[in-house]
């Protein structure tokens, strides 16, 4: 018996819980759909507006659910669903409050957005009831900006200014296609065990470890700051552009033996892309730029709130020592309990049951076989044991 | 059709077999007409290394214990399910009197992988508290 070995077999299992956890936080293929059926209707009806305002109109999703991070709210069942309403045809003559407020217009034309709308302060809810509601955020160009950025309302609605959901989008996805560098395990030992150690299921699954990441992320911020002051959580977008970042970093530069590690690193170096200045009067100030685009920093809040920077930072400190301290775990039980206290319990339930699932459904299908090192595993192959059938009997 | 019945098969050659076997990798001793081996196993890799012990008497019912570790104590005033007596816990595999287990097959085909199995479904028990192994009890079939 090597250790590492059973380290190596215990980082793969674990990985494969996350992404089990993740799946049971993100949009469903079938909710997406119903999702893009409905906001491209939605960008039909405002651009067949007789408005000059919304003829050059055209809708597009930015965000998590753009670019596949999605994770259920913690509270409530509905997904967030990010829109862009974009007038290519509007220059910043018109005020963000005109814009907004001939799209609201439009939607209340219509009984039927009529009666799912809500205003917000930057942008118009649709809310479809125990599914996900629409936020739909009107948007002009952004001639200032070379790499083709945009300009949206500030929350006062009185502004426009900078952001680039589209070219965030882009750099986002060049990104998480990156392919981690790992070590190819070699030797007798780990030639026999290779089948059993696939060291990157994650990397080479659709979504990518940093998407998983990302959700991972999500979630743990979610479930700590529900029991904390929520308003100090660290935004989405935060999260994600400094585990992109760092992403990039460590797949470019680090070689891994297990993608485990890479998820830890990945966490790890998180900080190292967050600008850090003094004032003038001697005020922290923080900065995490928009790298899409020109002056928009995405920690604009912590600078006015440093509270928010010290959450961001015992979070993220919680967050990676949680996640390092997984592989210490032994036993199925007492890893469900500590993700349950970390993602929440329906998250944690669901991945247990599911991994449960799996082996049930193997043995009922007479394809579970026990492999030396690894225990239970599904399919057969040269050097396992089959499980034959059996009735666990018991006079207890 | 008629097939020949295939012979019992020792002490001596179930000892051998379990000490060749991979999966149940440990030492015991043999003494004429019964065996006891002891091995490590794990149901996954996320899971406890648990100590288990198989004393077999030839042609009787490998009896088979978990030594380590106190599956009584990790149950914390639960009830284990399927096992034919609480402490020291010794483990139900299968069902008595049907074809599942004779003294014909091998211990390591058999009693060892439906070990590792009990093991897999005793931690999702635990947390779970449900026993999703599925079997008989008894006091349902009698």
């Amino acid at each position: 018996m090597v250790i590492g070995e059973d380290l190596l077999l215990r980082k793969r299992d674990l990985l494969g819980v996350l992404e089990r956890v993740c799946e049971g936080l993100e949009l469903t293929d079938t909710q997406f759909r119903l999702a893009k059926e409905r906001y491209q209707a939605v960008g039909a009806w405002l651009a067949d507006a007789s408005s000059p305002v919304l003829r050059t109109l055209a809708i597009y999703l930015q965000g998590s659910t753009a670019i596949g991070t999605t994770v259920k709210p913690i509270n409530g069942d509905e997904y967030d669903v990010d829109l862009v309403a974009h007038i290519a045809g509007l220059g910043s003559a018109f005020t963000p409050a005109s814009v907004k407020k001939a799209i609201g217009d439009r939607l209340r034309a219509s009984g039927h957005y009529a009666a799912l709308l809500q205003e917000m302060a930057r942008c118009w809810r649709l809310n479809y009831a125990h599914e996900f509601h629409l936020d739909i955020t009107p948007s002009i160009p952004n001639p200032a900006c070379r790499a083709g950025g945009e300009l949206v309302p500030d929350k006062t609605v009185k502004e426009w200014c900078p952001s680039n959901p589209k070219g965030y989008k882009v750099l986002f996805e060049r990104r998480a296609t990156l392919t981690p560098r790992l070590r190819i395990l070699e030797g007798a030992v780990e030639k026999r065990l290779r089948a059993d150690i696939e060291p990157y299921p994650i990397s080479r699954g659709p979504k990518g470890i940093l998407r998983r990441t990302v959700q991972i992320l999500k979630r743990h911020r979610d479930h700590h700051f529900a029991e904390l002051d929520s308003c100090l959580a660290p935004i989405s977008v935060i999260i994600t552009t400094l585990a992109s970042r760092s992403y990039e970093h460590c797949a470019s530069n680090i070689v891994y033996d297990s993608e485990f590690d890479l998820l830890c690193d990945i966490i790890r170096y998180m900080p190292n892309y967050i600008g850090v200045g003094t004032t003038d009067d001697g005020r922290r100030q923080w900065f995490i730029w928009n790298e899409t685009t020109t002056a928009e920093n995405f920690a604009e809040k912590w600078n006015a709130d440093s509270q928010r920077a010290t959450a961001f930072y015992n979070w993220h400190a919680r967050a990676l020592a949680h996640i390092q301290s997984l592989p210490n775990i032994e036993g199925l039980d007492r890893l469900t309990k500590s993700l349950r206290e970390s993602f929440g319990t329906a998250p944690a339930d669901r991945a247990l049951a599911g991994l449960t699932a799996d082996i049930s459904s193997a043995r009922a299908r007479g394809i579970l076989s026990v492999a030396p090192v690894v225990g239970l595993r599904i399919g057969q192959s040269p050097g396992t044991t089959a499980v034959r059938p059996n009735t666990f009997y018991g006079k207890e | 059709m008629w097939s020949p019945r295939r012979p019992v098969l020792t002490a001596a050659q179930q000892y051998a077999i379990l000490k060749a076997s991979a999966i149940c990798t440990g030492n015991g001793t043999l003494k004429p007409g019964r065996l006891s081996w002891r091995f490590e196993a794990s149901p996954s890799p996320l899971s406890r290394r648990y100590s288990v012990r198989i004393d077999y008497r030839q042609g009787a019912t490998p009896l088979v214990f978990v030594d380590r570790p106190d599956l009584v104590e990790l149950s914390a005033g639960r009830r284990l399910p399927h096992v034919y007596a609480q402490k020291p816990p010794r483990l139900c595999l299968y069902l008595p009197s049907s074809a599942e287990w004779a003294a014909e097959m091998r211990i390591d085909q058999t009693i060892v992988p439906w070990t590792i199995l009990w093991l897999y479904y005793f931690e999702e028990w635990l947390d779970s508290n449900e026993w999703k192994g599925g079997g008989v009890h008894p006091k349902e079939s009698d």
